[in-house]
């Protein structure tokens, strides 16, 4: 039985935890043992993005540290996993756990990669009947390469109509600190997601970042779209006749 | 002004080399040819026809000499009353003097006026690839020759084709034009512009009218 | 943020971002142009290959940066040409501007080079009582609204045809109609009257080839070929690091510039220009001067993590793929080089009060995706990011909250209260309907959007309550 460390981002932890109690489900139905390392808290990435590369090293080292006994580490959240797997190089590149580093981002995966690339799996016994539409999250979409996994995993959701979203691949303007320092134009930029996604007449909009969705539901809330946001583990751990509700 | 030129440039020269870390380059690498880059082109006269009408040259296939003289006559025929300045070649001089030119001005007498009608040159070569022409101010009578006039009418043989525009640029060296030639051009279709709501607008301020006669 | 170019910065983005009849011609601009590229590269068998292969030449370019440009030197000098290398803008100016009056210089018609703006070039030209003509269609439009490029390739694509019209029949003696084709007609007859009354042309250059000792010129409206052929005088003005070591790199240069440019297999002038006229030519300047500008360059080849910027050949691309252009558009930047390249190059040209581009970006990486010459944007944004926090500092409140933050993060046990803490708050604020408010502490989150619930338990929460149902 595998066995599979949790990697729950800060965020997801705080303002989304049902991404993560969805993802936890779905793994231990495809026959994962999972474990979540209590001691960790951030990979860092905020203050790294900020451009605070000395303030974020040591929280990166923190988390290298709780995780580099894990055989693997699985995360729902394709930035959070960029983050770890493509950015600690950088840096870390004067830490004494640069090759700690280095040999762990080779066995951190994003939750849809795992299910489909290490698991093998793409029916997760899961049931969603409501017309959906997916994001592409650029942190997934470019620094991961995620473009055909999530598609597999939905294409095999009993019920569920997959409309394409228009642009699919433009940023939905979240961007992190971008958000709020520049607030007008990354609300243009969901505005113009929003729109979109209204094209496609879809219930819910999915992805893999949980951060585009909660900038996405705040969005569509806020302009009164119909759509609402549902994470791509949501979606999956709904299990035959018995629906969920949209992320807490 | 001199003087400071030369200071500028030595301290330009050496901010480059502190950068670089090396006074002496590593010599470069061999020329690597983009094969693989482009699809193959295996009936280069086909493509360039092709690529002639998506660009909008005007292009005429000839059999002989006889049809060329023919259509270059139809051409002049059909231009507005004005003068027309023709590359000093004597091969140019033959056609013209057969196809019924009028009001000639020649490339060794100067530069071509702003109001002539058309202008008519060779080309040093023809790439199929993008359905160019290949000019260079030595071998087609100078740079305006190619450009002033609204249309430019060009003068060519079917053995001028070469496929890419590898080859064309291979060409320009093994024929010494950089040291001989101060310019040399591609040119590909009329003048252009979608600057305009990206509307594409053909003639702007080069040749609204490019004609290509080819003979077998 | 600090300094007044960030906070006009703000200020125009935003305005545009609320101008929806903006973003409408921009985004139909870039679809027309999405369209064109995608066509444009199925002429390609392998579009990676090329950019591989683009990487890879300006690589060889830059390397060996000194040499070439002391190759091509040698041969347009060997032509009859002079060649000016200018350390700075004021230099560069200066030299153009002195040799101009020098001269007797009256009218000069330019065709487009991004650097000559760099440079501030027409502003001088023209104290010094010269006529300056821009002879592209679009930076002739700009010119006459008075007005910066608003796009490094398209520079009027933020106008319709109604407002050019418009300019034109307020301008133009002889505006007869409002199509596309007229309208272009009026300007190919002012325009013309410039061409041959000019005493200098003026040009940039895509590339500096080094073995034929030639300048590149790439255009469609054969305005750069009749810059470069008809007054007596052609200036040639070009940053250093548009080398490219042999002519053949062209053949691959070349179509990638007009697909990733414009979508065009090629543009109509691919010119190459080594000297003045020759003995034997018909025609051509009797001068030809090449201005070698490094204003900052040198610089940046000096830091081998951002050497690459240098790379780009301007194609453009960057700019149409950035969904933070789209909204805010070209004029907000208020530098000459917008979009993703703009926000990366500027700090390093022009220094630290451009420091705020880096950070008006949401890092998509869109960018990098359609860089020709693969360079890294984006990751360049987060290293300037980095180099700002680093030189110039950030708000003191910024660097307090993130001492904090690293401290918090570097405890669970702290994490756990700090944030508990935060979540109760944020609870009770939002239950009685402070959401939004001047205590609302995520107000710049609520301003454009509803705010999250916040859930009673966090996930770690949930997990220790599962304890031995694994």
């Amino acid at each position: 039985m595998p066995r599979v460390a949790l990697f729950i981002p800060c965020f997801v932890d705080q303002l989304s935890p049902q991404v993560g109690i969805d993802m936890v489900q779905v793994l231990r139905r495809i026959g994962c043992e999972t474990y979540f390392p209590s001691e960790q808290t951030c990979c860092g990435q905020p203050a790294f993005n900020s451009g605070f590369w000395d303030e974020a090293r040591p929280v990166a080292e923190r988390f290298v540290r709780v995780f580099e006994n894990a055989e693997a580490v699985v995360c729902p959240s394709g930035s959070c996993t960029t983050m770890v797997r493509n950015f600690y190089r950088d840096l870390l590149a004067d830490s004494p756990l640069r090759e700690v580093a280095a040999a762990l981002a080779g066995r951190v995966f994003e939750f849809s990669e795992y299910l489909v690339k290490i698991a093998g799996v793409e029916d997760v016994g899961a049931e969603f009947p409501h017309r959906v539409t997916l994001h592409e999250s650029c942190h997934a979409l470019r620094e991961l390469h995620i473009q055909s996994e999530p598609r597999k995993l939905l294409s095999r959701v009993r019920g569920l109509e997959l409309v394409e979203l228009p642009h699919s691949e433009e940023c939905c303007g979240f961007g992190g600190a971008f958000a709020v320092k520049f607030g007008m134009i990354s609300a243009a930029m969901g505005d113009a997601k929003a729109a979109n996604v209204d094209s496609t007449q879809a219930e819910y909009v999915t992805a893999v970042d949980p951060s585009c969705l909660l900038h996405l539901e705040g969005i569509l809330r806020h302009g009164k779209h119909r759509a609402r946001t549902i994470h791509l583990a949501s979606i999956l751990a709904c299990e035959s006749s018995r629906e969920k509700g949209a992320a807490l | 002004m001199e003087s400071a030129s030369q200071s500028s440039r030595e301290a330009i020269l050496a901010r480059i080399r502190a950068a670089l870390g090396t006074s002496a380059g590593a010599p470069s690498a061999p020329v690597a040819a983009p094969g693989g880059i482009f699809p193959p082109i295996p009936n280069p006269l086909e493509r360039f026809v092709a690529e002639c009408a998506a660009n909008f040259t005007e292009l005429t296939v000839t059999a002989n000499r006889v049809e060329t003289v023919e259509v270059l006559a139809r051409i002049l025929h059909e231009l507005p009353a004005g003068e027309i300045y023709v590359q000093d070649i004597p091969e140019l001089r033959e056609l013209i003097t057969r196809a019924d030119g009028k009001d000639v001005t020649w490339s060794s007498q100067g530069p071509p006026a702003e109001a002539c009608q058309a202008t008519v040159t060779q080309a040093e070569a023809l790439v199929a690839m993008t359905g160019s022409i290949l000019v260079s101010s030595l071998g087609c009578g100078g740079r305006g020759s190619s450009v002033v006039a609204p249309c430019h009418i060009v003068v060519a043989r079917v053995q001028q084709l070469v496929p890419t525009i590898e080859q064309a640029l291979a060409l320009v060296k093994e024929r010494g034009l950089p040291a001989r030639s101060s310019f040399v051009g591609l040119i590909t279709g009329c003048s252009r512009t979608a600057d305009i709501e990206k509307l594409l607008v053909i003639g702007a301020h080069g040749p609204r009218r490019l004609a290509v006669v080819l003979q077998q | 943020m600090r300094g007044t170019a960030a906070q006009e910065f703000l200020r125009q983005s935003v305005e545009k971002t609320a101008d929806l009849e903006h973003r409408r011609i921009i985004r139909w601009n870039i679809d027309n142009y999405d369209t064109a590229v995608n066509r444009g590269k199925s002429r390609f068998a392998d579009w990676q290959a090329a950019r591989d292969r683009c990487q890879q030449v300006k690589r060889e370019a830059l390397a060996r940066l000194d040499d070439y440009l002391l190759q091509f030197e040698k041969q347009v000098v060997a032509r009859g040409g002079k060649v000016f290398w200018a350390s700075n803008s004021e230099e560069a100016r200066n030299y153009v501007t002195e040799l101009a009056v020098a001269r007797g210089v009256k009218r000069i018609v330019k065709s487009k080079s991004m650097v000559t703006e760099e440079i501030h070039l027409s502003p001088a030209l023209e104290k010094a009582g010269i006529e300056v003509w821009e002879t592209d269609l679009g930076e002739y439009i700009v010119q006459l609204r008075n007005e910066p490029p608003y796009h490094i390739v398209t520079p009027a694509m933020h106008l319709t045809r109604l407002q050019i019209a418009e300019l034109f029949r307020a301008k133009l003696p002889d505006v007869t109609a409002d199509d596309h084709q007229s309208l272009v007609a009026a300007a190919r007859r002012a325009l013309r009257k410039a061409f041959f009354s000019s005493e200098m042309g003026i040009s940039g250059a895509n590339f500096i080839v080094a073995d034929a000792g030639m300048i590149a010129i790439s255009t469609n409206e054969g305005n750069g070929r009749l810059c470069t052929s008809v007054p007596r005088i052609h200036v040639a003005v070009t940053g250093i690091e548009k080398v490219v070591p042999r002519l053949q790199d062209l053949a691959v240069l070349w179509p990638v510039l007009a697909t990733a440019g414009t979508g065009q297999p090629i543009t109509t002038y691919s010119t190459l220009i080594g000297g003045p006229r020759q003995p034997g030519e018909a025609d051509g300047p009797e001068e030809f001067h090449v201005v070698l500008v490094d204003n900052g360059r040198s610089q940046l080849l000096a830091d081998p993590e951002q050497r690459e910027v240098l790379h780009c050949i301007r194609c453009g691309a960057c700019l149409n793929a950035c969904p933070v252009f789209r909204h805010v558009g070209g004029h907000s930047y208020g530098t000459t080089y917008q979009g993703p390249i703009g926000s990366v190059l500027t700090p390093h040209l022009r220094g630290q009060d451009f420091n705020h581009l880096s950070f008006a970006s949401s890092l998509c990486g869109a960018c990098a995706e359609v860089c020709p010459v693969r360079i890294s944007l984006h990751h360049h944004l987060l290293e300037n990011r980095r180099n700002a926090v680093r030189t110039a500092g950030q708000p003191w409140k910024e660097g307090m909250g993130f001492k904090l933050w690293s401290w918090a993060m570097r405890s669970a046990s702290r994490y756990r209260v700090l944030t508990g803490l935060a979540r109760r708050a944020a609870r009770i604020l939002y239950s009685m309907g402070y959401e939004g408010s001047w205590i609302d502490p995520a107000a710049a989150w609520t301003a454009y959007r509803a705010a999250p619930a916040i859930p009673r338990q966090s996930f770690r929460q949930w997990w220790e309550s599962q304890d031995g149902k694994r």
